[in-house]
């Protein structure tokens, strides 16, 4: 049995399809095809970070806080999304999903590897990366999926100005990183 | 015709390819560089950057997802 | 592929390898959960196994073609390789002819619908620096929303660190809005067929998209000497 997944992971087709990684080009292609279909089957685009405000507020609100008073919670639909739990909110399920199907598609490859935080150095980069991303998503209403892949497609001149700005952010962000976290 | 290792285990995008690079550039025509790696990405970034500055790349598949990507730098 | 006349002959002693595993079968594990946890949330709600379907859909498409939301605004800057970029303006020129149809089906129909609005947001202060901040973290921490996440799955721990505090930002982001929300009163939400009208927009889009297209490969050559 073992040697069957191990012949069947060199099978040359095996390969070309669950193993090899597709060329970025057909990575856009698909995306595109799946964003389209997200958008016409539940009627708004892909995003991925208003669901960390609303799994950021019921921690919050687990531990005692309280976000009624907030403006960005006072909306209707955030009030929604407040009183939904993770295994009924779309966004958080999706988002779920986000993980495990990469974990599919690096077991499918026999890639899976579990890496260990290699030094005090990452972890700082990572903490202040997580923090600086959530902030300045809930400022511009999205990340690179919500505000500038959805916000682009669907015809926003906010898409094109988020994305003129993300590049003056990653132009500083990549300066700091050359200097302080290599 | 020296040797050089590389271990960027751990490394996130970009740190392997701006390893690679600062280190590409201290040695000289025909050496090889051999940068170990586990970042899916950078398993098709820094080969892809190598060969668009015209070196030889090989990748080899050493543990499930973890790479050997063998430069020869040749100019 | 360029790697066939490439061997390289040195005299490295090869790391002596470990008996090849498999991890096939685990895969088949986390898949049958996939269909299960399908048909678990497809019990009382039937939206909700279309989100899971999407997020799997996505994760997967992520992870096999190594795309990167990051890579595309980073590597111009860093090694000057827009390869990334020039895949992000082909998803975003192919999904804008997907929505560009939804969007006008209800119009020609000559119905009324909310669904024009659909993903446009207001252009203020907030959306600028947001992006700024947004720009530096992603850097900083390898990689976006969905890419932290992809490497979530892909069993990355400084990922996983990455997204605890991520939540957390968005949640000191969500309560500051309390502030920001103030410069977002009159900042206009400009939804390109109101100004160019529908096929203009189309137009104005194109053209935006095959000028960056443009001017990325223009950037490679600049920066790499060579477009490829």
């Amino acid at each position: 049995m073992k040697q069957f997944f191990i012949r069947l992971g060199e099978n040359p087709i095996y390969k070309k399809l669950l193993k090899e990684p597709l060329t970025y080009i057909a990575g856009a292609v698909l995306l595109a095809v799946f964003q389209i279909a997200h958008f016409s089957s539940l009627g708004s685009g892909w995003g991925v970070t208003s669901t960390f405000a609303n799994w950021g507020a019921w921690i919050f609100e687990a531990l005692g806080g309280d976000v009624s008073n907030w403006v960005y919670f006072s909306g209707e639909k955030a009030q929604k999304a407040l009183e939904s739990s993770f295994l009924a909110d779309g966004g958080s399920i999706r988002n779920l999903g986000i993980i495990v199907g990469a974990l599919a598609a690096t077991l499918f490859a026999s890639q899976f590897k579990f890496k260990k935080l290699k030094s005090l150095r990452q972890a700082v980069a990572a903490i202040l990366g997580g923090l600086l991303m959530g902030y300045g998503a809930r400022m511009a209403g999205g990340c690179n999926i919500g505000a500038l892949f959805t916000g682009i497609s669907s015809f926003s001149l906010s898409g094109w100005i988020f994305g003129a700005f993300l590049l003056a952010g990653a132009f500083i962000g990549s300066k700091l990183l050359a200097k302080y976290f290599m | 015709m020296a040797e050089f290792t590389l271990d960027c285990l751990g490394e996130a995008c970009p740190v392997p390819l701006m390893k690679t690079e600062k280190k590409l550039n201290e040695l000289t025509v025909g050496d090889v560089l051999i940068i170990s790696i586990d970042h899916s990405c950078a398993m098709k970034n820094v080969p892809e950057w190598a060969r668009k500055q015209g070196h030889n790349v090989e990748i080899e598949e050493v543990d499930d997802g973890e790479w050997e990507i063998v430069i020869e730098k040749t100019k | 592929m360029p790697e066939t006349n490439t061997s390289i002959n040195t005299s490295r002693t090869r790391r002596v390898r470990k008996p090849k595993k498999s991890q096939i079968p685990q895969a088949i594990l986390v898949t049958l959960f996939m269909i299960a946890f399908g048909f678990y949330l497809g019990a009382g709600n039937s939206k909700l196994p279309v989100y899971w379907g999407f997020g799997i859909a996505f994760g997967y498409i992520l992870q096999r073609s190594r795309f990167c939301f990051t890579a595309a605004f980073r590597d111009p800057c860093i090694t000057g390789s827009t390869s990334v970029t020039r895949a992000v303006l082909v998803a975003v020129a192919v999904a804008s002819v997907g929505f560009f149809a939804i969007k006008l089906s209800p119009v020609l129909a000559g119905s009324e619908t909310n669904l024009n609005m659909s993903g446009v947001s207001p252009i203020g202060l907030p959306l600028m620096l947001g992006a700024i901040l947004f720009g530096i973290g992603m850097v900083i921490a390898g990689g976006c929303a969905s890419g932290t996440l992809m490497r979530v799955g892909e069993g990355f721990t400084m990922q996983m660190l990455s997204l605890v505090f991520f939540v957390a930002g968005s949640l000191w982001g969500a309560h500051d809005m309390n502030f920001w929300s103030k410069f977002n009163e009159n900042a206009p939400k400009i939804f390109l067929p109101d100004v160019f009208g529908w096929f203009g927009a189309i137009l104005v889009q194109g053209l935006i998209i095959i000028l960056l297209y443009i001017a990325a490969v223009k950037w490679q050559e600049k920066k790499m000497g060579s477009a490829e």
